[in-house]
């Protein structure tokens, strides 16, 4: 039971109720206004609002196109998906993510990526769920804050139909760095 | 900020060392490199823009400014100095001379793709359509792409956004964008998706909706492929706009086959076959229903449909809420067209029964049953609560009367119709002796629902709170509740920390920074005050410049809907009430805390660039984005925040905001009185049209009155917000305890002082009486103020803590009348100093004894020495309330309450100390202040 439909600007004036709680399922470093209106200027079609039939504002996702089509890995990519505490274990995750693969394919990519910390195992054993792999680990990609240490990133991926033989999932061997990863 | 460049420039290698001086904020390196470079390559002019900007950013503005127009009058066009000069341009916030500079550069190069684009977003960053408009068409004409086109296209829709007169945007820019777009569909010419969103956009702006339906569902609508659903979504827009409900409803129909859980689509289906039935729709008999193929259009079709919603979904893996939710809203809609249980849809609450039993122990369950508690008689609501509470699997221990949920999905359970209790009145509907119990009961239960009122269960609250904290310390709710109540008790040093933690972002610096604001410097946090200002005022200058940067971005990518969206943005948060309010506020606070203490009232106001006459305050605009429901509520409908009362809370604080921005003025008037800045016969420049400053300040004088009133009148009404609601302003404590009266005397004074300096000592006995009589009423004024002021902040009555929050805030009053007070004698000062100069010159000269003193300088001494006992006092008052509070042990209180737990005895001491503490600082610092200004108080000595 929720609408869903493009963000606008003033969706951000309600991100508080849900931002203050939320705990993003994907975490990316800490957005201001800026970061918001470069997504809505540059992929408005990749973030999505979920509202609730009392107006409630859900959660919503926020994601790109970027890679080399001819290297074939053009690709959707997850930048942030977030749901309110009040709104969590209805499957509202799923849908977005959805969402954004169907964008994804539309536009051709060969697959979806992600970035979650490695000791998030609720989001990682979600992404799993929905058919996401572990594809490398980025080393040290989320910097340290509040006196905890660096922390080490899944790259997580799920193939598109276009990539018939799934050759954008084979796992890499060895862990990167992130001035490695494009 | 590097330069680039294939063939490597010699110039671009001198040139290197300098950028990267920049780059790593050494300025005055780069600025000694710059030097350098410029001894033996006088023409190198980017060398000298390097330059500026490294005196930009070394706080030489006036330097910086002179050398970059030094640059700028050459009209460079190598693209080092004009990057590098369009850099510092945007560092000293100057955007509009970007647009020159490549105006002129566009002008010597004409063919130059880059210039005309640069130029082009020149134009945006400030806004000016119309030559965006002309630079996209030229653009276009140099290199004939598709998007310079269509630039140009949005410019004119930009244009009719902002245009003033409605019927010029509809007669003029929409058809001419029209005709842009209609020739280039014409010509084959269409490219990009972009390009048909902007044809879209105009045709609905223009309001053919036909026309916007024909292009989406034609050919070029096929290019709309990016966003979801983009077609459908457009069309659905449109068949709204022209009451097609037959395809509204078919439309929807399949959209909800596609996806049972979309709520949007239920409300138009529904919507549409409602229309369909009042208008006795019969679809055609040999033709298709509608465009969208088969429409619903009686009540048995739509019965049916919402059944098999339900069927469908009870093979679905995942449960969806969506057909459940959608059987409740036809019976809602059914019921309001007369309409009872003809149709077997079911008992609403066996239905709302069935639906807790599914989705129960989700948290969303209270939010979607409160849409349709209303389908409920009032006589079943007991009934139904007992009946949800029997499913619930509830334990009882030996240890606790009360039986407890079992494991985390029955806690959910009972959360939920705890929340539903609450929203159907039932817990508001006991007496207190039973409303204590439940509350006794919601705490062992861990839950906070208290009810306000009595200053006992304020207390309770706050040490609910904070044992509930103290287990989830990242609970934003938690939070909030104490912010509030801690404000409720006066306590604001604690709120600092609280929403400190709540890690505020950005826009909530909007949205929610009233609840800091509104307390800080009422309470005497003056420091707080300061630092919540500048955050809040931080972000509201950042937007404006990020919002232009993304415009321009919104441009290149062909995000043309965007555009307009952006605008609406930044204007929104440039019209915000708290932007209005925080600025008003931060400047009356300077003044209150440096004005003639660290630096004179005039510099102040100066380095403010304050002036009487400006009114920067878009007051019929003004944008009201507090977020009052960031608390959670579970109140019945009569007791949520309405809509009502939002209205009212915005005008209050829209009145109050008049006062303090008319008393900003008034004193930022004040020095523009004095002989010193003004030549003696002012009066002559009203003879040419522009009024005297007097004029303005007794105009403004009338203009405080009139807000004076009204605001009185608005208090009239005596309006109680919910208590969780908006908080109310302070302005029923300015009326009632007289600072208003001080300080509109104390203009009316400004006005008598000014007569008495035009007209001089002669024959102004009149005048000098009038004002005589001033000094009296206010100091009888200012005392009466002080006895608003006196008594114990907190003291221990009955075993219980009592405290008295709105002396602090008298108080807080108190200084700042003070301090207008010793703005406007100081500006009296100025004017009696001169006269009594020359009188005693005159004495001297003629060697008389009997020259007499005028009355008005004795009227004066007098008022000056009693204004300086009455702050005494008061700061001695001050002083012992200190004593008072250090002294005041209250681990020796034994609160009587004896239901207190050993665990909720430590939390109340926390409690306790906090607001305690919180007391003595805002007593130190209005203390601190006060003696600053007893000291200037004290330079009044003609």
């Amino acid at each position: 039971m929720t609408s869903l439909r493009a963000f606008t600007c003033d969706d951000l004036f309600r991100l508080g109720g849900a931002a203050l709680d939320a705990v993003l399922l994907n975490c990316g470093p800490q957005y201001g206004i800026p970061f918001y209106l470069q997504y809505l200027a540059h992929w408005p079609e990749y973030f999505i609002v979920a509202e609730a039939p009392g107006g409630e504002l859900m959660g919503y996702i926020m994601g790109k196109a970027e890679g080399s089509v001819a290297r074939e890995e053009w690709h959707g990519h997850v930048t942030a998906l977030s749901v309110a505490p009040e709104f969590r274990r209805l499957g509202l995750a799923a849908k977005l993510m959805e969402l954004l693969e169907e964008i994804s394919e539309k536009k051709g990519g060969f697959f979806v990526d992600l970035f979650v910390r490695v000791s998030n195992q609720v989001a990682v054993n979600m992404y799993k769920q929905l058919g996401y792999s572990v594809y490398r680990t980025v080393l040290e990609y989320y910097s340290a804050s509040n006196g905890e240490p660096d922390e080490d990133a899944y790259d997580m991926r799920k193939a598109l139909s276009r990539d018939t033989e799934k050759k954008s999932i084979i796992p890499l061997p060895h862990p990167v760095r992130p001035e490695d990863i494009e | 900020m590097a330069a680039r460049g294939h063939v490597q420039d010699p110039n671009d290698r001198r040139l290197r060392p300098i950028y990267d001086y920049l780059d790593n904020g050494n300025n005055k390196m780069a600025i000694q490199q710059a030097d350098k470079l410029l001894k033996k390559h006088k023409d190198l002019h980017c060398a000298k823009v390097l330059k500026a900007i490294g005196l930009q950013r070394t706080g030489k503005q006036d330097e910086a400014y002179a050398l970059a127009q030094e640059v700028a009058a050459l009209e460079p066009t190598d693209d080092n100095s004009l990057q590098a000069l369009t850099i510092l341009y945007r560092e000293m916030h100057r955007p509009e001379l970007v647009t020159k500079l490549y105006e002129a550069a566009v002008k010597k190069v004409p063919n130059s793709e880059e210039y005309h684009s640069h130029l082009f977003m020149a134009y945006a960053r400030v806004g000016e359509y119309k030559k965006m408009q002309q630079a996209g068409m030229a653009l276009y004409k140099i290199v004939p792409k598709n998007p310079y086109y269509f630039w140009s296209v949005m410019s004119l829709i930009m244009q009719s956004i902002s245009a003033q007169d409605e019927n010029l945007s509809k007669t003029m820019f929409l058809p001419l964008a029209e005709r842009m777009v209609e020739k280039m569909v014409k010509e084959d010419k269409i490219e990009a998706e972009a390009e048909v969103e902007l044809y879209y956009m105009i045709l609905e702006r223009l309001e053919k909706y036909q026309e916007a339906l024909d292009v989406v569902r034609g050919k070029l609508g096929e290019k709309l492929t990016s966003e979801l659903q983009s077609r459908e979504n457009k069309c659905m827009a449109m068949y709204k706009k022209l009451c097609r409900w037959p395809e509204c409803n078919a439309l929807s129909r399949r959209l909800l086959l596609k996806n049972s859980d979309d709520w949007q689509f239920y409300i138009t289906y529904f919507d549409s076959v409602f229309q369909l039935i009042d208008e006795s729709w019969t679809p055609p008999l040999e033709e298709e229903h509608s465009l969208e193929g088969e429409v619903h259009y009686s009540i048995e079709q739509a019965v049916k449909f919402i059944e098999e919603r339900i069927t469908e979904e009870s093979k679905s893996t995942r449960p969806l809420r969506g057909p459940y939710l959608a059987k409740l809203e036809l019976i809602r809609r059914l019921r309001c067209r007369g309409c009872n249980d003809e149709y077997k849809l079911g008992d609403p609450e066996e239905l709302m029964f069935q639906y807790f039993k599914k989705f129960g122990d989700k948290p969303c369950c209270f939010t979607d049953l409160k849409v349709f508690v209303d389908l409920l008689p009032s006589s079943q609501y007991t009934k139904f609560i007992s009946q949800l509470l029997e499913v619930i699997p509830l334990s009882s221990t030996t240890e606790s009367e009360i039986a407890l949920p079992a494991d985390i999905k029955a806690l959910q359970q009972h959360l939920c119709v705890v929340q539903l209790s609450r929203l159907l009145g039932i817990y508001h509907a006991m007496d207190k002796k039973q409303k204590l119990t439940v509350v006794r009961e919601l705490m062992l239960r861990y839950h906070h629902g208290l009810e306000f009122g009595e200053e006992m269960a304020v207390w309770q609250c706050l040490t609910l709170l904070e044992e509930g904290l103290s287990h989830s310390p990242s609970n934003a709710q938690f939070k909030l509740l104490l912010i509030r109540i801690y404000c409720r008790l006066g306590a604001f040093e604690p709120v600092a920390e609280l929403y400190s933690s709540l890690d505020a972002k950005h826009i909530q610096h909007d949205t929610i920074g009233y609840l800091l604001t509104r307390y800080a410097e009422s309470l005497g946090h003056y420091a707080a005050a300061s630092q919540s200002c500048n955050f809040a005022l931080r972000f509201f200058h950042s937007n404006q410049k990020d919002t232009s940067e993304y415009i321009i971005q919104a441009y290149k990518y062909g995000a043309f809907e965007k555009i307009p969206e952006f605008i609406a943005f930044r204007n929104r948060l440039n019209s915000s009430l708290h932007f209005a309010q925080v600025r008003t506020e931060r400047m009356l606070l300077d003044l209150l805390l440096e004005a003639n203490i660290s630096s004179s009232l005039e510099e102040s106001i100066k380095s403010m660039s304050l002036s009487p006459e400006e009114d920067d305050i878009p007051w019929k605009d003004l944008r009201d984005n507090r977020d009052l429901t960031v608390l959670f509520n579970w109140d019945p409908k009569d007791r949520d925040i309405s809509e009502e009362h939002r209205k009212l809370s915005l005008e209050e604080e829209t009145l109050w905001l008049r006062i303090r921005s008319l008393t900003l003025r008034l004193v930022s008037g004040l020095p523009t009185l004095s002989h010193s800045i003004q030549p003696k016969n002012s009066e002559k420049t009203a003879e040419n049209g522009v009024s005297s400053k007097i004029d303005t300040i007794r105009s403004l004088l009338q203009q405080l009155e009139a807000a004076v009133d009204s605001g009185k009148k608005f208090l009239e009404q005596k309006i109680q917000y919910p208590v969780l609601g908006p908080p109310p302003t302070r302005m029923a404590g300015f009326f009632s305890n007289g600072s208003c009266q001080c300080q509109t005397s104390l203009f009316y004074l400004v006005s008598d002082i000014y007569e008495l300096d035009t007209n001089g000592l002669e024959d102004s006995a009149e005048v000098q009486e009038r004002i005589g009589n001033s000094f009296k009423s206010l100091i009888e004024r200012l005392t009466d103020l002080f006895n608003k002021c006196k008594g114990d902040l907190i003291e221990v009555r009955d075993g219980t803590l009592k405290t008295q929050p709105n002396l602090l805030e008298n108080l807080v009053f108190f200084v700042e009348t003070i301090s207008i007070t010793q703005w406007v004698s100081s500006y009296c000062d100025g004017v009696l100093r001169p006269f009594k100069s020359n009188l005693q010159k005159k004495k001297k000269k003629k060697k008389e004894t009997n020259v007499a003193m005028p009355p008005v300088f004795t009227h004066f001494l007098d008022y000056v020495t009693e204004l300086q006992t009455l702050t005494s006092n008061v700061i001695d008052h001050i002083k012992g309330l200190e004593i008072i509070l250090t002294a005041l042990k209250l681990e020796e209180l034994s609160l009587k309450d004896t239901l207190l737990l050993q665990e909720e005895k430590k939390f109340t001491k926390t409690v306790q100390g906090k607001v305690q503490s919180s007391y003595q600082h805002s007593v130190q610092e209005i203390g601190e202040l006060l003696k600053k200004r007893l000291d200037t108080i004290k330079k009044l000595k003609i």
